[in-house]
């Protein structure tokens, strides 16, 4: 089974149009709340309440608010968090599978709702 | 022919309704095949107002020789230490257990609340409810830590909320049949047969344990339920996945977290919000990790699993 096996191709190139375009927004400079971090279950519950809110095409609100970022988040105890290890994260898609969020991201982004 | 007695306190009945639907061997086999001769139990016995009484007093003299004794529920304490709560035969049942337990051969818990006290004896608990011989993980209970039957063995403590109804039966026929000899029972007086084993030996989602690929949602048949959904079959004793439940099925495997039932802690943090279902962590790191397992380690094994994880691993494979 190849790396895309696990969508359909259609799925796969709209899972890149977006990713390409949440990219854009992040490198543009869209601030993004990265901390404080949602380290415990009520900070968690905090920030995914705030995420069901929204429209499930505000991707601004959803990087905003989740507090992504392009590069890696390393905290205090040096342990590196990005996407690519997180439990929600879809290795072959690329994707983020928690259901408040539901995007294509890249392995080597982060966001405060890590969890490993 | 081993006489049984079966009593129950604090409790929902549900080892009786799990006892009654026992399979192999069933409830009717204990006495057809493995010639025991089922003194009393709350939902099957006979006997009622003073016959009863006589019955368990001559159980507690040793006119009738009492072989097994059952526990089902909690021994209640409450209020003040008297057990008046729990009234059974004309006095406290706290008292019966006390003088029934000490004339019996063996003495055997059934579920969570006879073996550490279950939900009934979790904070504050109200009821001032304790285990035969624990009380969550402190060894002492309601007969001490000291307390042996006069076969010599302390309580057997089979938990479960409910008990498989095999492990019930499989335990009373071993003591019945002169076979309590052979049972190994675990620091908590588990017997090894049924609990040395973890909840996920034998899991279906072991694959997706083992990818580090999550199930995000309830009823999902993708994903393991253990890094979102608060499943402790990693951290639990009990043969869930290899004696399955009515022969078919059980929690993991309906997509449903194992709720850790068969560990004196159950139910686990006392129950506060939002620690059912949803995995407890502290900066992203389940604060339980599977037994014998390092943050450490797990982080490294993680990010090794996720990377070597290969694109079946994510898809649902169990085609209808």
């Amino acid at each position: 089974m190849d790396r895309e096996a696990t969508v359909s191709p259609e799925q796969t190139a709209a899972d890149g149009e977006l990713r390409k375009r949440l990219r854009g927004m992040l490198e543009s400079g869209l601030e993004t709340e990265v901390e404080p971090r949602a380290y415990d279950h009520d900070a968690v519950q905090s920030v995914v309440a705030r995420l069901q809110a929204l429209a499930p095409d505000d991707y601004e609100g959803k990087l905003r608010i989740a507090g992504f970022t392009l590069t890696p988040w390393r905290g205090e105890d040096e342990i590196e968090q990005a996407c690519e290890t997180c439990m929600y994260y879809v290795v072959h898609r690329r994707f983020c599978e928690l259901p408040e969020l539901m995007l294509p991201v890249e392995p080597e982004w982060s966001c405060r709702l890590w969890r490993i | 022919m081993a006489n049984v007695l079966w009593l129950q306190g604090g409790a929902c009945s549900g080892n009786t309704m799990s006892f009654l639907n026992a399979e192999e061997p069933s409830a009717c086999d204990l006495v057809t095949d493995f010639g025991m001769n089922i003194l009393w139990h709350p939902s099957l016995g006979m006997e009622l107002g003073d016959n009863l009484q006589q019955m368990l007093r001559d159980c507690v003299s040793g006119k009738i020789k009492l072989d097994i004794f059952v526990f089902e529920g909690t021994v209640v304490n409450a209020p003040n230490g008297t057990g008046e709560w729990n009234r059974f035969a004309g006095r406290p049942m706290k008292e019966w257990v006390r003088e029934l337990a000490d004339a019996a051969d063996f003495v055997v818990a059934i579920g969570d609340c006879a073996t550490w006290g279950g939900i009934p004896a979790t904070a504050p608990n109200p009821t001032d409810s304790q285990g035969l011989q624990f009380l969550k993980r402190d060894h002492g209970g309601y007969l001490g830590k000291d307390f042996r039957a006069k076969s010599g063995l302390p309580v057997i403590n089979i938990p479960g909320c409910p008990a498989h109804p095999d492990w019930v039966t499989q335990i009373l026929v071993a003591v019945a049949t002169g076979r309590a000899g052979d049972l190994s029972l675990d620091e908590f007086q588990r017997p090894k047969t049924f609990f040395q084993s973890f909840t996920q030996t034998g899991c279906t989602r072991n694959m997706h344990f083992a990818y580090k690929v999550s199930a995000t949602e309830f009823g999902q048949r993708k994903g393991c339920l253990f890094y979102d959904l608060g499943c402790r079959g990693p951290m639990t004793h009990s043969p869930c996945n290899r004696i399955l439940w009515n022969r078919v099925s059980s929690k993991t495997r309906a997509g449903m977290p194992c709720l850790g039932c068969t560990e004196p802690e159950f139910p686990f943090f006392d129950l506060a919000p939002g620690t059912v279902f949803k995995t407890q962590t502290m900066m992203g790191i389940p604060k339980d990790l599977p037994e014998g397992v390092n943050k450490k380690g797990y982080i490294k094994l993680t990010g090794a699993a996720k990377a070597a994880a290969p694109a079946w691993a994510e898809q649902d494979i169990f085609v209808v």
